[in-house]
This record gives C-alpha cells, sequence and structure tokens, in this order.
C-alpha cells in the first residue's frame, strides 16, 4: 500500500468522466483551498472532496491523502504558533532561547491551524481525489496536445517513481538478508546509483517506441458525455462560487492583533455549496452508469 | 527477389567504455518475413546486434560503428532509433521497465500518438493488435497490476502496433514460466506466419523456440560462427560447440544417432527411426511402497526448514499461500517450480523472514541465506572485496579482482559474488535462491549447479527456484511444485519432472518421461536392450 494513491479504474461518474474534466473538478476543490483561510469555508470545501470522494469509491484513498497531510498541517501550524508573536491572547508563556521570547498566542495557532487546513484541502484534493479518481494517462495525453515533450517527460517521470520504489524496497530487502547489513547510506547511494541505470532502461524503451518523432497526438472528436457534463458544471459552480464568494469579501479572517472570523450567511452558505456541489454529480439517476441488463 | 529487410556489410561496433569490440565484421542479410534465432553465450555479441538493429547502437549508448548496417532501407548509422521504431519493433528482456504508461491502452496507444496517426486509426490499431495479441481483456487494466507474462504481451503488442516488418525481441522469455514461453513463443511464429513480420529473437533456451525458427545466426565473440537453418545450425554446434546445442540434439550426438533434431516431435521420429524402443516410465509407486517412504522420511533428522500450515493472504489481493506445510532436510538439493505467481518467491521470503505469514509456522534450525532475484541489489559497494571480503571474492571465482566495481562483472559473476555476500556469516541451515538462471547461458548453469552440490555437502538445504527445467533436473534431488499456493507435487526429479507436460525437460518429453537429460538418456540408448 502506498501513501499517495494510484488511479485504478472504477463504476463511477468521476471516472468515467473525460480526465480533463475530472481534474478541472478536482482543481476546482484546490482553487477554494488557495482562495479562503476561513475554517468554515476550507472545512466545506475538505466536505465537498470526502463526499466526492465517497460517492467515487475513492473514500479510502481520500482518506489516505488526508493522513499524509495531517502532519504537515500539524507542523505548519506549529511552526507559526512558535515563531509568530503577534497576538494578543497569550496561551503558553515561554522561556527565553536564541535571543528571542518563545510565547505562544491564541491568534497565532489559530492562523497555523487556518493555513495547515489549507495544506489539507490542497493535498486531499490533488493527491488524493484527483491521483485516485483522474487517468493520469488520459489528462498527460491531453497535455502532450499542448506541450508534447513535456508532458511525455512527466510521464517518463511519473512511469520511473513506481519502478524507483520497487527499486528501493529490493534493495532494502537484499540489505536485510546481508548477515551484517551495511548503513543505510551505502544502500541510498547504490539505489541512487540504480536508477539512474533504471532511466536509461526506460529511456531506451521510450527510444525504440519512437519518441524522437515527436508527432502531435491528433485531436479525437469524443462527444461529451451526460458524466462530462455533469462533473464540467459542477466545476464550474464550485470555482464560481469560490471567485464569487471571495470577491464579495466573504470568509473574511483578521488573525491579528485578536481574532476575528466573518460568520455570517455568507460563509455558511458557500461552506454548504461546496459539499453540495462535491455530491451533486453523483446524484440522481443520471449519475448512474449504465442501466441493467434483461 | 524481395528487398532483404536487414543487411549488413563489414559491420563493427564498440561500446563507448573502450572494452574492445562487440562486434567484428558482421555480414548478413534478412529476409522478409522469417524466423531467425541469434544463439551465443552470454557476451558474444547478441543483445549489441538487436540494439544495433533498432538503432539504439550507437545513437543512444555512443561508441564506435564501422562498416554498413541497413534496415528497411535506412542505414542505422545515420538514423536513429525514432526513424528506425517505423520499420522495427523492439522487446527487450526487461518487461518492467519497458512498459512506459501507467494504462494498458494507453502503453498501445503511444507508439501511433509519436507518429501522430490520427485517432481513428489509432483506435483501430489498437483493438486490432489487442485482439491479436491476446491482450484485449488487458486493454483498461493498469499495466502495475500486470503478472510478468502479461506485461511482456502487453510490451510486444506496443511493439507490434504499428504493424513494423521486423520485430526484434531480446530474451522475452527469460522471466516467464515455461507455459507463459511457451505461449509467447507460438505467439511470435503466429505473427511471423500471420502478418508476415520477419522476427528476430535472441534466446539461450533454444530448445524453446527452435521449433519454429526458419535459420539460426551464432554468434561467438561478436562474430558470426554459424549461419544456418535449425538442424543445420544443430549439426555444427554439436561439432564446435555443444553449450549451444538444445537438450534433444545433446541426446542424439551423444547417443551417436543420425540427424539432430529441432524440436520433441522431430526427435521422437528420429528415434522411432531408428528402431529405438525406450522403456516404459517408471510407474507410481504403489500405496505400501508410499507409505513406508514416508515412514522413511519421518525417521530422518529434524528438519534444517520447515513450513507448517503456512497462509499468506494480501490486503486488497490474492492468497498466495493457501495453509502451505514443506519440510526440508540437511543436505537436501530441492527445485521450487510453479507458474508466475504460485507463489514461490513468497515461500523463500517467509522462509528467510523477509516477510511474515498470514497465519501457520516456520521453523529454521539455523541460519537461513537468501539471494534474491537481481544480485546486482547485494553490491552495493564500489569495490568487490568491500562487499563480500577476500575470502567471498576467492570463492566467487574473481582472486585478483578484488579491486573491481560490481557494476563492471558479467551477469555470471555478479550472481556468484551475491551469492558469497549472503553466505558471510559461514554455514546456514538453509540456502535459498530466487530465479538464479535468468538470463544464463548454459556453462554458467553447470557452475552455479556444482556450487549448489558443494552446498549441500556442507550440510545446508538448498532450495531453488526456477523456471528453468533443464536446469532443475541437472542440480536437483527433489522437486516441489507450487499451484494455487499449495504444493501441488512433490518428489524427486524423475517423477515430477518426468511425468509433465510443461514442467518437464525436452529430452523427458523426447522419451516419455523415461529420463530426463541427455547424458542420462543416450546411455539408456546405448543399452543393448534399447534397440532393436
Amino acid at each position: 500500500m502506498t501513501l499517495i494513491p494510484t488511479y485504478r479504474s472504477r463504476p463511477s461518474a468521476l471516472h468515467a468522466a473525460r480526465a480533463g474534466v475530472g481534474a478541472a473538478f478536482c482543481c476546482a476543490f484546490a482553487l477554494a483551498g488557495a482562495l479562503y483561510r476561513h475554517p468554515l469555508i476550507l472545512a466545506g470545501a475538505l466536505g465537498g472532496i470526502v463526499v466526492a470522494g465517497a460517492a467515487a469509491g475513492v473514500g479510502r484513498e481520500v482518506a489516505r491523502s488526508l493522513k499524509l497531510a495531517l502532519p504537515f498541517a500539524l507542523l505548519v501550524a506549529m511552526v507559526n504558533a512558535l515563531v509568530y508573536q503577534g497576538g494578543e491572547t497569550l496561551l503558553i508563556r515561554g522561556g527565553e532561547f536564541l535571543g528571542r521570547r518563545w510565547d505562544v498566542t491564541l491568534e497565532a495557532a489559530a492562523e497555523g491551524m487556518f493555513m495547515g487546513l489549507r495544506i489539507v484541502v490542497l493535498i486531499t484534493a490533488l493527491g488524493g481525489l484527483m491521483s485516485a479518481a483522474v487517468d493520469p494517462d488520459q489528462l498527460l495525453k491531453a497535455l502532450r496536445r499542448v506541450s508534447y515533450r513535456s508532458a511525455l517527460t512527466a510521464t517518463l517521470a511519473t512511469r520511473l517513481v513506481p519502478v524507483l520504489a520497487r527499486d528501493a524496497g529490493r534493495m532494502g530487502d537484499a540489505r536485510r538478508c546481508r548477515p551484517e547489513p551495511p548503513g543505510r547510506l551505502a544502500v541510498v547511494r547504490a539505489a541512487l546509483a540504480g536508477s539512474l541505470d533504471r532511466a536509461v532502461d526506460v529511456a531506451a524503451a521510450l527510444e525504440v517506441r519512437g519518441y524522437a518523432l515527436a508527432g502531435r497526438p491528433g485531436r479525437g472528436r469524443r462527444p461529451w458525455s451526460r458524466h462530462d457534463l455533469r462533473i464540467a458544471a459542477a466545476a464550474l459552480a464550485v470555482t464560481a462560487v469560490g471567485i464569487a464568494g471571495a470577491a464579495a469579501g466573504a470568509g473574511r479572517v483578521e488573525a491579528y492583533p485578536t481574532l476575528d472570523l466573518a460568520l455570517g450567511p455568507a460563509e455558511i452558505a458557500i461552506a454548504a455549496a461546496f459539499v453540495a456541489l462535491g455530491a451533486a454529480p453523483f446524484a440522481g439517476r443520471a449519475a448512474r452508469l449504465g442501466v441493467q441488463r434483461g | 527477389m524481395a528487398e532483404p529487410v536487414v543487411r549488413a556489410e563489414r559491420f563493427a561496433y564498440s561500446y563507448p567504455d573502450g572494452g574492445g569490440r562487440s562486434l567484428h565484421d558482421l555480414s548478413l542479410e534478412i529476409e522478409p518475413g522469417t524466423f531467425t534465432v541469434l544463439a551465443g553465450l552470454s557476451g558474444s555479441g547478441k543483445s549489441t546486434l538487436l540494439r544495433a538493429l533498432c538503432g539504439l547502437v550507437p545513437h543512444f549508448h555512443g561508441g564506435e560503428a564501422s562498416g554498413e548496417l541497413v534496415v528497411g532501407g535506412l542505414d542505422v548509422r545515420e538514423h536513429g532509433p525514432g526513424e528506425l521504431a517505423a520499420i522495427c519493433g523492439t522487446v527487450f528482456q526487461e518487461p518492467e521497465t519497458q512498459v512506459v504508461m501507467g494504462g494498458v491502452r494507453a502503453e498501445l496507444e503511444l507508439p501511433l500518438e509519436h507518429r501522430g496517426e490520427p485517432p481513428a486509426a489509432l483506435a483501430r490499431a489498437v483493438e486490432e493488435t489487442a485482439l491479436a495479441l491476446g491482450v484485449g481483456h488487458l486493454l483498461e487494466r493498469r499495466t502495475d497490476t500486470l503478472s510478468g507474462g502479461e506485461l511482456q504481451r502487453v510490451a510486444l503488442a506496443a511493439a507490434m502496433v504499428h504493424g513494423p516488418e521486423l520485430l526484434l525481441l531480446d530474451e522475452p522469455t527469460s522471466q516467464l514460466d515455461p507455459v507463459a514461453g511457451d505461449e509467447l513463443v507460438w505467439l511470435l511464429r503466429r505473427l511471423n506466419e500471420d502478418w508476415g513480420t520477419a522476427v528476430v529473437v535472441a534466446e539461450h533456451r533454444l530448445e524453446r523456440c527452435l521449433q519454429a525458427a526458419d535459420r539460426v545466426i551464432a554468434l561467438v565473440e561478436g562474430r558470426v560462427a554459424c549461419d544456418a537453418p535449425p538442424g543445420d545450425y544443430l549439426a555444427w554446434a554439436s561439432e564446435s560447440m555443444p553449450a549451444l546445442a538444445t537438450p534433444a540434439s545433446r541426446l542424439f550426438s551423444l547417443a551417436g544417432l543420425p540427424g539432430r533434431p529441432a524440436s520433441v516431435k522431430e526427435a521422437r521420429a528420429g528415434l522411432r527411426e531408428a528402431g529405438v524402443a525406450l522403456p516404459e516410465r517408471p510407474a507410481e509407486p504403489s500405496p505400501e511402497a508410499a507409505s513406508r517412504a514416508w515412514w522413511r522420511r519421518d525417521r530422518r533428522p529434524p528438519p534444517a526448514l520447515a513450513l507448517r500450515g503456512v497462509w499468506l493472504e494480501i490486503e486488497d489481493g490474492p492468497t498466495v499461500l493457501r495453509g502451505l506445510d514443506l519440510e526440508l532436510r540437511s543436505g537436501e538439493r530441492v527445485a521450487l517450480m510453479g507458474r508466475n505467481g504460485a507463489g514461490k518467491s513468497t515461500l523463500l521470503r517467509l522462509a528467510k523472514g523477509l516477510d511474515e505469514p498470514t497465519r501457520g509456522r516456520i521453523e529454521r534450525a539455523g541460519e537461513v541465506a537468501l539471494l534474491l532475484h537481481t544480485p546486482g541489489d547485494y553490491l552495493i559497494h564500489e569495490h568487490a572485496v568491500d562487499d563480500a571480503g577476500a575470502a567471498g571474492v576467492a570463492a566467487a571465482g574473481l582472486a585478483g579482482r578484488e579491486g573491481a566495481n560490481p557494476r563492471d562483472l558479467s551477469g555470471g559473476e555478479r550472481q556468484r559474488l551475491a551469492l558469497e555476500v549472503v553466505l558471510a556469516a559461514g554455514p546456514c541451515a538453509a540456502v535459498l535462491l530466487d530465479e538464479p538462471t535468468r538470463g544464463m547461458d548454459r556453462a554458467h548453469k553447470d557452475g552455479l549447479a556444482e556450487r549448489i552440490r558443494d552446498l549441500a555437502a556442507g550440510g545446508a538445504a538448498v532450495v531453488v527456484a526456477t523456471h528453468d527445467t533443464e536446469f532443475a533436473a541437472s542440480f536437483a534431488d527433489r522437486v516441489v511444485l507450487l499451484g494455487q499456493g499449495v504444493v501441488i507435487g512433490d518428489g524427486p526429479p524423475a517423477e515430477v519432472l518426468g511425468g509433465g507436460r510443461h514442467f518437464s525437460t525436452e529430452v523427458a518429453r523426447v522419451t516419455g518421461g523415461a529420463a530426463l537429460l541427455p547424458e542420462e538418456a543416450a546411455q539408456m540408448l546405448l543399452a543393448p536392450e534399447v534397440l532393436r
């Protein structure tokens, strides 16, 4: 089991939608994480991601990415609380160390948590939902029409990651098989040297598949399915709600000198909209993937 | 007469490391629609020639090329692998690193995208190729969920999807079990016959593919030593280079029979023509005899290694072992066989303690040494002596090369050195080797078999997971066959390998299981009562 989820084809509206649309849906939630610091709105965006993940059958993968994100979020929260000395509400009086005071204020701690929550939203949207529910091959194929070689290089890099991970795992096993296991540094150095060989092998495979010709892939006329339309509509709606709310000044957060959070109907509505829009493409008869036989 | 698809005129090549010429004055022609096998010992230049044919040599690897090598009308010194990719499809030995994309359909689409094929033509080519190569059911699968055999077929489909005139394969069956290996060879023959594709395949285990071949080119130290149809090639090999002969032809040679059969069918016909009446395969032991054998087995000393009721269930995956029971005694030489995914490697990992069983018990009478299937993973230092010590380097037959970088050693030398690394702790209760003969020629296999006999004579139980039935017959005194996570065959090699269809040696198939190896069968044939 890897921490970063890998894509598997599943019977869901999100998996059935074209990769570009699926990616736009996930990125729309990530955009909400980038636009807002307000905890309720961020919680709404996270709720939308979790609901969409569960409905798409990748709830476990999203939960796994949440586990990956939480330590980062906590680290950011702690660092902000320790390093930033602004705020009037003292929570912990620290001593003097390295020529400065190390007090922790409620405002700095809260601000750190808001930043951490943003990281959680970004990681679960992109590293969780998108990794598990959007076909990377299709996505890179779409990107190849824009920048062929860059996208192919990205393909090569993404292909190398699991290959190198397996190599590292094998070398770790070989280390355990030695009567006197060598230091980890020696193994890491050997794994790095081996990764060059691997990269050469994969590059050779690309060469003999005609990589050097680098023709631009033809644009296929694939009709838009109802899943494409519904996911695209949800992505647009999440983006529109996020941008419109931010432009209207909703989700205002003032951390310093005292904590001041706007908590009115606008914030509640935006948070509720994110959750609802996360569920919307999967609701109703139209979200079913097909008809039952006989 | 059609233009040859490959024409070489005094072609020579040296890698940039300055290690001397890998190919010397190569002159040959390959006609369209022929099936050619490249034979040769390790380091004879087979892979280099294939890499030259697809343009990786010299464009990708560098080095110096001279003479002329023309593939599909393009001189490889002027045209790189990208241009040659339109003419030839290439499949390498390692399935894992030649699959580039995450999904099978995307993998098949990639070569056509490189060529800028329109989407409709691309979709049709993918569907047709997938159906022809029997990977239609895999199209929506992720490549990291495929078995080795499936991955190799996908790589073959990706190499064939644009309809090349020439297909190049470098030991494509070396990582496959006998079933998957045979399937792949027959698939190649069908592509060759139905599509008219010229096939050039480098292979150590010639008995697998000679029956499909029109012609064999043997390379010795980078030069063409023989270029002939399979029968004539085998006659040459029997005379000049027995290490490159197939088991059946060695049997005919040793028994002094005329002709050199390229297939089991030809060998049987040859025996009939020579008036040979082989003895029946020994009958299965009676229940009473089997019971006496088990009684004797129970009175033997305690096992060096025992697995009792061992289960291994993978979360979100298959159940690999299902209550497996196996006892291994000191001094036993055991070949562990079974299809890819039967649980051989898993069993060895559990025996060593790298993984824990879901249920069951593993008893070890002492240290267990395990050599996994990639020996390079054990060689992590810059100098051989730092990995194995001076004594280990000497035991690996590399005395005087203590300062050599393990990366510069040949595959067989790395294998021997890695074995000494895991044996460095002193005598072991059990020594476990996982697929040690991949890509090894016969001379190296004979050396490994000798080392295995030494280890067993020293008191270790030696277990070798292998797909190579000939190798198993050469070293083992017991063969354990795994299937569906349980032991489905366990007994002396003559019993397990003599009665199988896929898991049997070529000589066993020729002799109806009466003998496994050419030497043994030849002795039998030379007995006066056998010749009518």
